[in-house]
């Protein structure tokens, strides 16, 4: 394996525990910011063709926007409250 | 050769991270939430002890692809197929942000000039290791510690004449 992937794993691993122990749900979200990071780098180091660009581009933008919903509802229900 | 190897990647890291905070703090990330979510993230980053424009560049970063994403995007892009890699990938993000209600002045030309760059240095520093560079960087600012993260940027905020 080499040293980058090796690296980004690592950052990958950390972030999962980072959000299981995290209480606070819009820090939360910042975790996993990180970890969509790591995960769209890796599609790419591990699927070494144009195709394999194009898949971690949509992956990341498309992650983008789930947690652009996610921040919206949690604003929304804190007015609810 | 791995010691070789961790240098370079510290090095992209560094230029990744500098790419990416000064465009987006020049396009006035920090001076407020873009979003309603980005809101709610800069409130609470103000409530665990961190600096409020600092929580909404940190915001605005979760909830639209800036320039962060064009830097990563693109170098990944650059990785894969050359420049015009980068250029499909400025292109994608600006679709992203428009998607997010974004302007997407940033994350473009975030994308354009991390292409640019990878461009002039590609003899001495692969793209590759722009790749594991920018994880770096973006590691250091959502994922270690918010608080002192939070500080850090409201501070090139306040210099940069954005943000109180």
């Amino acid at each position: 394996m080499d040293i980058i992937e090796g690296v980004i794993g690592f950052i990958a691993l950390l972030m999962v525990f980072r959000i299981f122990l995290t209480r606070s749900r819009a820090r939360k979200l910042l975790y996993l910011c990180c970890l969509s990071f790591c995960i769209s780098a890796l599609i790419a180091l591990y699927v070494k063709s144009p195709m394999g660009g194009i898949v971690a581009i949509i992956y990341f933008i498309s992650s983008t926007l789930t947690s652009n919903a996610i921040a919206y509802t949690i604003e929304q229900v804190k007015d609810i409250e | 050769m791995e010691i070789l190897d961790i240098i370079k990647l510290i090095i992209a890291g560094i230029i990744c991270w500098i790419n990416f905070v000064l465009i987006d703090t020049y396009f006035g990330l920090p001076e407020k939430p873009g979003v309603l979510g980005a809101k709610t993230i800069g409130e609470k980053i103000k409530e665990i002890g961190g600096n409020l424009n600092g929580g909404y560049f940190m915001g605005n970063i979760v909830c639209s692809p800036d320039a962060s994403a064009g830097t990563l995007l693109a170098s990944i892009m650059n990785y894969l197929m050359g420049v015009k890699g980068g250029l499909i990938a400025a292109l994608l993000v600006w679709i992203g942000n428009r998607l997010c209600a974004d302007p997407g002045y940033a994350g473009t030309i975030g994308a354009l000039t991390i292409t640019l760059i990878i461009y002039l240095l590609h003899p001495i520093i692969g793209a590759k290791y722009f790749v594991g560079g920018m994880i770096l960087a973006i590691f250091s600012i959502q994922g270690f510690e918010h608080k002192y993260a939070s500080i850090l940027l409201g501070k090139i905020a306040k210099k940069m004449n954005r943000g109180e």
